[in-house]
């Protein structure tokens, strides 16, 4: 399927996923070697992206597990279906006293009833949880844990029979073994440190914020018909937004909505007073915002302006011009241009 | 190749990388499946497969970049910079290489029996002299360097090995014979100064690598040295950028804190049947109950109250004592902080609403909450806060002070504290000085100890973190 990690960027390229190198090369290598991959890095760089945009390229079924504080076996794992069982003993009941019929003693008939006591406790009363349907899943599966440090410790014990060995074991029926390994992909916030004996049979990916040069690639793919420039500016913003001492960085998700929101409020530039009505877009609290405010100068650094010497006192007549024609009125040139 | 990446595992292990065994078979199993061409794919296969933490990927980054590379440039460096100074000389290096192939193919084949180290010198091929370089380094046993004093000894010691004074020797002798074969006296002089220097540029690069062979070796030492200087200074004498960087450290340390208490809520959950869920949950069942549900236990949600000295005999501290609060604060929900100097006030507003530094300038800068340019008066603070906030203790409260007891002979009033003490579960005084200086001079730290469930010394990070571990456990 990947046949290279040039491959593997081309691929997920074509799914809208623009990644960097590392990311590719550990993608190929979870891929070829088999092995789980423990994903981290700060919120909304697309870490769980990576994994469902892995299962689009590689045409797999992606099985979906988030954890959560609390989450146990039962729901990770298989479940017994207790009503089922329970409605298949009242309708079989008259089966059973045929199998009953004829017994003298007590002990037979209580041997007779262990005999058949395995159909109550096979497959067919097993609900299979993301974790079993990923190892049981005739195609190659992708498994998504997400964000397992939000699970206990206790769970992480779990985890590790299925990301060594692809088995999962029910006591009362016996292991499923993984007939095709499937691909995990387990993506961590850092709230938790994993432990050791989960990061070892793991590869290990951290993905950062993207440099300046893939974020405006990743806006080309991802909001087509952003201009250029708009898109380079915009990213200038961010990316100096990211240096600030801020409680919650903005990551791509938030230069996405952003570039989304400019697009619809028909933005060709960046200037000061659209970046202070539209903050709150890519930023959560109310002190992050508050200090981007009075950093706002500083955020907004325009590049060099093509020279354009024809153009006198330098008003930024090209951008206004560039402006696909439509209803709204292209911004006054001289409002809030900052050099 | 396999010798190498081990030994780059061994340095990772001694850096405090942890790289178990099996996380370097897997990293060779993946150097199987990728063509390594690419240094940027290399460094990422091994980095996937052996570090774990975010933490250590830099120590990793750096490390990969002085076990992988640089030794190479350093080699050219050392060539070029030679080049350099012949040109200076007004001598041509590429011209005087190639005249002297061109003489060296005159000589009749079979007598040129140079050893491997003069053949590389004087075809000035780089791999082929680091190569030798590396294997000398072997045998002279460079990597036990300790210390900047041995890379004279280590280095003398590799050119033994090489035979390198043998190889300029062969050199000389060899502008002799081109002599013979009737070169001029200033090529030949060109020919026997081309060997002084290509001894000394050897001699440099040897020098460059045993220095970066002990900064290789020492890089843990230092790191080591740096971080655990940081936990163990003292408060009072911290600069600007420990302390930002101690911030970091005091946010990890409340991350901590959360982080054990909210395991020690979930082995609390399980408490009595719930049968009102339990019906609800079996209904489907016909109230068989299979599934049971229990009561869940309150949470034991601790609450915390904090009584911040800011007086300025404690500034440094408690600009740090700050820092540490604030960032309880952001872990815990029911926490009250206050800070006091002779009068009391509360910061939690005032830190909930701006970030840590702000907050901080705050809640010292005077006026904005207490005056703190008094002298700093426990007793009154105590007094102030049993009357007006002794609402904010209850059973479950630890009441956290921190300061130095340092009273200016103002009257203790050690009643109020035991007061608070006894509505509340336990009372932590955390002071900056040495139990030996606690009630000499004006310290009345004697006379509120009885108050206290546990008074401990806290003047650097790692009794910090200690006091910390006996708090939630």
């Amino acid at each position: 399927m990947f046949e290279s990690i040039e491959s593997v960027q081309r691929r997920l390229g074509e799914q809208g996923y623009i990644c960097g190198k590392n990311i590719a090369t550990v993608v190929y290598l979870a891929y070829r070697l088999e092995k789980p991959v423990l994903v981290e890095g700060p919120a909304g760089v697309g870490k769980t992206e990576l994994a469902k945009v892995v299962a689009e390229a590689t045409g797999r079924p992606l099985i979906r597990l988030q954890c959560y504080e609390g989450l146990d076996e039962a729901k990770a794992l298989y479940e017994w279906e207790y009503s089922k069982q329970l409605l298949y003993t009242q309708i079989l009941k008259e089966k059973f006293s045929e199998v009953m019929a004829g017994a003298k003693t007590l002990r037979e008939a209580a041997d007779r009833i262990g005999a058949e006591d395995s159909i109550f406790f096979s497959d067919r009363f097993i609900v299979p949880r993301p974790l079993l349907r990923a190892i049981t899943s005739p195609s190659p599966a992708l498994l998504l844990v997400d964000e397992v440090d939000k699970s206990d410790p206790e769970f992480e014990a779990f985890l590790l029979e299925v990301l060594s060995d692809f088995q999962v074991t029910v006591p009362e029926v016996g292991t499923f073994s993984a007939k095709v390994r499937p691909l995990v992909f387990l993506t961590s916030n850092d709230a938790r440190e994993m432990t050791d004996a989960l990061k070892r049979r793991c590869l290990h990916l951290y993905i950062d914020f993207p440099t300046e040069a893939e974020e405006i690639r990743i806006l080309d793919v991802k909001v087509p018909g952003i201009d250029r420039r708009l898109a380079e500016d915009l990213v200038g913003v961010m990316q100096r937004l990211r240096k600030l001492d801020l409680k919650k960085a903005p990551s791509i998700s938030e230069t996405l909505d952003w570039a989304r929101a400019l697009l619809a409020l028909n933005a060709t530039q960046i200037d000061e007073e659209l970046v202070r009505e539209t903050l709150n877009v890519i930023l959560k609290y109310e002190g992050d915002i508050r200090k981007a405010h009075s950093e706002l100068g500083r955020l907004i650094v325009r590049k060099a302006e093509p020279p354009k010497p024809a153009a006198p006192e330098g008003k930024p007549a090209a951008p206004a011009a560039a402006q696909p024609a439509g209803p709204a009125t292209p911004e006054p040139p001289k409002k809030g241009t900052l050099h | 190749m396999q010798k190498k990446i081990l030994e780059f595992t061994n340095l990772l292990r001694k850096s405090g990388v942890r790289v178990s065994v099996a996380e370097a078979i897997d990293a060779f199993k993946a150097l199987d499946v990728l063509s390594l061409d690419e240094r940027a794919v290399f460094r990422d296969a091994l980095r996937s497969s052996m570090v774990k933490r975010s933490d250590d990927i830099q120590t990793y980054d750096q490390l990969f970049d002085l076990f992988w590379s640089g030794f190479y440039d350093n080699l050219r460096d050392a060539f070029e910079n030679m080049a350099g100074d012949l040109e200076a000389q007004g001598i041509d290096l590429d011209q005087l290489m190639r005249m002297l192939q061109e003489q060296l193919e005159k000589l009749e084949p079979g007598s040129l029996d140079l050893s491997e180290l003069a053949r590389a010198l004087l075809t000035a091929d780089l791999s082929q002299l680091e190569q030798l370089i590396r294997e000398a380094g072997e045998q002279a046993g460079v990597s036990r360097i300790e210390n900047l004093l041995q890379i004279g000894f280590f280095s003398r010691r590799m050119m033994e090995r090489m035979n390198a004074e043998g190889a300029a020797q062969e050199l000389r002798d060899l502008a002799e014979r081109l002599r013979a074969q009737g070169l001029s006296d200033d090529q030949v002089e060109a020919i026997r100064g081309l060997a002084d220097r290509l001894l000394e540029a050897l001699r440099r690069s040897i020098r460059s690598f045993t220095e970066r062979e002990l900064q290789k070796q020492n890089y843990d030492y230092m790191e080591r040295f740096r971080r655990e200087t940081l936990t163990e200074k003292s408060f009072y004498h911290l600069t600007e950028d420990e302390i930002r960087q101690m911030r970091e450290v005091v946010t990890r340390l409340a991350q901590r804190i959360k982080s054990v208490l909210s395991i020690r809520r979930r082995r609390l959950k399980k408490g009595k049947l719930d049968l009102h869920t339990t019906l609800r949950r079996n209904m489907a069942r016909g109230g068989v109950p299979f599934e049971v549900a229990f009561k869940h236990r309150k949470k034991d949600r601790p609450k915390l109250v904090i009584l911040c000295d800011v007086s300025s005999s404690v500034a440094n501290v408690s600009r740090f004592m700050l820092q540490f609060v604030y960032s309880l604060q952001e872990a815990f929900t029911k926490i009250r902080s206050f800070v006091f100097v002779s009068e009391l006030g509360e910061v939690t507003q005032v830190f909930r609403d701006h970030d840590i530094s702000e907050a901080i300038e705050k809640a010292l800068d005077g006026g904005d909450v207490i005056n703190v340019y008094t002298r700093s008066n426990f007793g009154q603070a105590f007094h102030c806060f049993w009357q007006n906030h002794l609402s904010a203790v209850d059973k479950r409260t630890t009441v956290l002070v921190l300061g130095d007891a340092r009273n200016n002979y103002n009257d203790p009033r050690a009643w109020c504290l035991r007061e608070v003490k006894n509505k509340a579960k336990n009372l932590v005084w955390l002071n900056p000085e040495s139990p030996g200086a606690w009630g000499f001079g004006d310290s009345v730290m004697d006379k509120y100890l009885p108050s206290c469930d546990v008074a401990e010394e806290c003047r650097n990070l790692r009794q910090l973190s200690k006091v910390v571990d006996r708090l939630v456990l």
